[in-house]
């Protein structure tokens, strides 16, 4: 039994009105060519291309209508299910629907509607321009929906702040036999350690130093080892303390192979405290500390790429994440977890931050799904046996100055420092598929032959 | 963990060792659960010698080679948390790079010894011995103890575990032994059976207040403080439990060096020591291993029918200040001989608190500052000898000089 299942969005504004999805869906469930034979129907609408295809309701109107039975909905696929061996062609089930999504199919004599082609649908292959995608997140929900959440209600991040669906998130799916560092800034101080007394989390947890969380809790992993007992040792740290003044106890606890979980929610900066430049600001941000005057134009350096020096440590597992890509996140972040018990896991979270990257609390998915669509942020994994990979490769990325005009603290930019941004793009995108292309893990030593 | 040592079939019953292995061979006979090292002269070869009792089975101990004396500490607070005995050493340097940690230890209530093989601090660039270092964090919260031979060094470790781990007390210990006097001075040191020290020490509970451990979830110090809601007292609270601990430690250091005589039957004194003080119209107080050669100079002094005593400082956090008024009640002068530097009041800090206590007391005593042993320089009973004279100078007339910088024309 599963609470959410897997299904197909549909986004019209990418829609072309090129009929490959209808033409693969009649070549599959009917042999034929004809788009009135497909289970999807495109249609024109006013001024966009609108879908008529089965959702496969929760309450289906059409199985409620069918006097026969024939109409079920599957609770382990999600899929209403049409008999043939009850329908009695009444068709009343095209009736009940709203949506167009069970019809009357000449060629087939019976009435017809999507199947989800058990879980690889024909229509999402053929869409070349993406504006159909099979939704599959609902396992996320499956998975740990049940699972407690380990942190109290009522946190208080800013409006729209992501880094609480992080935590929350990976906490759960981490479990209750976890001690959590949670080393000064935007996560303790929305009271995940708690204030006077009182605590926010259900599971033993701590501020570390900004510099020392590493090797806190490889004093703690080590004894609960020496112990015998398993006890997941877990960091959610800022960039600012990963990157900077705690480099040193990571880049230890890395080489040492501390079995820890690192997750470094990357909100570019010292957002806690007052939005102070960290090494992790991109070149030409606007921070507290990287003001915008007269002689000031924002951050003059690039930003430290902070996952590809811990891959350079040959973790047991790197990888970059994004809050926008939530399948994604969930897979590495099982895969860190797991890799945890062998080594050292390392996992780079992109988190925006509504307050300090000056943008509406709403955007906050939006920004993050561009910096990703825009090749400013590069989804990929890591392990020694296979090297690097994207996860989520984005081959014909859109302009970076989408992503640079969602955000107010680019707003000062000059041309010449776009292009510096849009060169640093292409040659990072360069450097990470070269990572990609030489596979395995990187040398041990420099090769001096 | 479990592994069960048959020490005394194993460990030789004495060896002849410099202070750094006397001190290595302590933690293994401390049952310590997880050591943590990094190498800094002069320490190094203490660390090097864990290393070997670990690779040998003779210290069956978690040991993490960290990145640097920051990341020791830390891995050991963590160790501690969850519920570890626990040991390093570091001096120097090292120390000042260890400050951030070092300074929460106490404030968490953790007990854990730690060895400050003493050492100059930078700069001028120095490698020696001398006690800048330790002197430079006493008011930071930890017991500091310091050692005047390779055998007290070794019993103070094992005692600094019952003092740390006494539950009036719960806090860190400092035992220092002085860089390259003690650390690579050889002499006999007799070890204790294991069985003595397991009965001494018993069963450790380090984080019975404080833990990060699944079993029993709790949020390990959360914010506390600030100007509102229970902040103030909250924090006002934490701050009077370290001062009482440290206050209470004066008699648990006291009972726990007496028991120890009774099961070892060593005695080494607790507080302060008393040397020839019966009768003293003068008096020298002295800390670590200058004290033999000034004790010399006290005999060769008597032997001229000089009326001198001394007092060592064993154990200067919490100051004992008791101890010492008392030590020093019926003399007519006191020279204090230090080997570092109060660069705030142009003295040595152990003058500092030798005349804060007696005028606490109400006992002005004529006093002076003798500063020595910097950056390894030699204290002879030579120095002894000419601090002598200059204290009973004092006695006579009553006229304080300011500090005598001892080796400055060595």
């Amino acid at each position: 039994m599963t609470g959410a299942y897997s299904t197909i969005a549909f986004d019209a504004a990418r829609c072309d009105g090129c009929n490959a999805c209808m033409v693969s869906c009649a070549q599959a469930k009917a042999g034929s060519d004809e788009v009135a034979d497909s289970r999807i129907q495109i249609v024109a609408g006013d001024g966009a291309f609108e879908l008529a295809m089965c959702r496969q309701c929760g309450d289906p109107r059409c199985e409620a209508n069918c006097p026969a039975a024939a109409l079920v909905k599957n609770e382990d696929s999600g899929v209403v299910d049409w008999d043939g061996s009850k329908c009695v062609d009444c068709l009343l089930c095209t009736v009940g629907c709203a949506y167009g999504g069970i019809v009357r199919n000449a060629r087939a004599g019976h009435v017809v509607k999507c199947d989800l082609c058990d879980g690889d649908p024909a229509c999402v292959k053929a869409c070349a321009p993406g504006a159909l995608r099979y939704v599959t997140t609902a396992r996320i929900y499956n998975e740990v929906g049940q699972l407690e959440d380990l942190f109290v209600p009522g946190l208080s991040g800013c409006q729209g702040c992501n880094t609480e669906l992080i935590m929350r998130h990976a906490l759960r799916r981490i479990g209750p036999d976890t001690v959590l560092a949670t080393p000064p800034g935007c996560i303790p101080g929305m009271g995940s350690v708690g204030y006077n007394g009182l605590t926010g989390t259900k599971v033993p947890v701590f501020h570390p130093l900004l510099t020392n969380t590493a090797s806190m809790l490889a004093g703690i992993k080590r004894r609960y080892n020496r112990l015998g007992r398993e006890v997941n040792a877990v960091a959610l740290a800022g960039d600012g303390g990963a990157s900077d003044v705690g480099f040193q106890s990571l880049s230890g606890a890395a080489e040492r192979g501390e079995q820890i979980l690192f997750i470094c929610v990357d909100n570019e900066g010292y957002m806690n405290t007052g939005m102070q430049r960290s090494s992790c600001t991109p070149y030409g941000a606007w921070t507290s500390t990287t003001p915008v005057g007269e002689h000031g134009r924002g951050k003059t350096q690039d930003a430290k790429n902070l996952p590809v020096l811990m891959m350079m440590h040959n973790c047991a597992y790197v990888a970059t994440a994004s809050t926008a890509f939530m399948e994604d996140l969930y897979a590495k972040l099982d895969r860190a977890i797991a890799a945890s018990k062998r080594g050292f896991a390392y996992l780079h979270i992109y988190s925006p931050c509504t307050t300090g990257w000056r943008f509406p609390s709403q955007d906050n998915i939006t920004v993050a799904r561009m910096a990703v669509e825009t090749n400013f942020v590069l989804l990929w994994e890591f392990d020694p046996e296979a090297g690097l990979q994207l996860t989520h490769p984005v081959d014909a990325p859109r302009p970076v100055r989408d992503y640079l005009e969602a955000q107010g603290k680019y707003r000062h930019l000059s041309p010449e420092q776009v292009a510096h941004i849009e060169a640093g793009i292409d040659r990072q995108a360069a450097f990470i598929a070269r990572l990609a292309q030489a596979g395995g893990a990187p040398p041990a030593r420099p090769s001096f032959a | 963990m479990a592994t069960v040592l048959e020490p005394d079939r194993t460990r030789p019953a004495f060896l002849v060792c410099d202070g750094n292995e006397a001190a290595a061979w302590a933690v293994a006979l401390s049952r310590v659960d997880m050591v943590a090292v990094y190498p800094i002269t002069p320490q190094s070869s203490l660390v090097e010698y864990l290393a070997k009792l670990v690779a040998d089975g003779d210290l069956p101990a978690e040991i993490v080679d960290a990145e640097g004396e920051h990341s020791v500490l830390s891995v050991l607070q963590g160790a501690a948390l969850a519920g570890a005995r626990t040991y390093t050493a570091t001096c120097g340097p090292g120390l000042a790079f260890m400050f951030e940690p070092y300074m929460r230890q106490p404030g968490l209530r953790l007990p854990m010894v730690m060895s400050i093989v003493t050492r100059d601090t930078l700069t001028p660039q120095s490698v020696w011995g001398g006690h800048q270092d330790a002197m430079s964090v006493r008011e930071v919260g930890w017991i500091q103890m310091y050692c005047e031979t390779v055998q007290e060094v070794m019993d103070t470790i094992i005692m600094g575990y019952r003092i740390a781990e006494h539950r009036d007390v719960m806090l860190p210990v400092n035992v220092c032994h002085d860089g390259n006097y003690l650390s690579f001075g050889a002499t006999r040191v007799d070890l204790p059976a294991q069985a003595e020290v397991d009965a001494f020490l018993g069963v450790p509970n380090i984080n019975w207040h404080a833990a990060l451990d699944p079993s029993r979830p709790m949020a390990v110090d959360p914010l506390t403080g600030g100007a509102g809601g229970p902040g103030p007292r909250t924090f006002v609270k934490y701050r009077k439990g370290h001062c009482a601990g440290m206050q209470k430690a004066l008699s648990v250091i006291t009972d726990v060096h007496a028991e120890w005589a009774r099961r070892i039957g060593r005695v080494h004194a607790p507080l302060v020591e008393c040397y020839r003080m019966d009768g003293a119209e003068v008096a020298l107080v002295t800390i670590g291993s200058m004290t033999g050669a000034a004790k010399d100079a006290v005999d060769e002094a008597r032997d001229r029918g000089v009326r001198v005593g001394l007092v060592k400082v064993k154990t200067y956090r919490p100051f004992p200040v008791r101890a010492v008024v008392d030590a020093l009640t019926g003399v007519r002068a006191v020279g204090v001989v230090d080997r570092s530097v109060s660069f705030g009041w142009d003295c040595g800090p152990l003058y500092q608190d030798v005349a804060g206590a007696l005028g606490h007391a109400g006992l002005p005593l004529p006093s002076m500052s003798f500063i020595g042993g910097l950056a390894g320089a030699d204290l002879t009973p030579g120095h002894f000898g000419g601090v002598i004279e200059r204290v009973a100078q004092l006695a006579r007339d009553g006229q304080q000089g300011s500090t005598v910088w001892l080796n400055e024309k060595d």
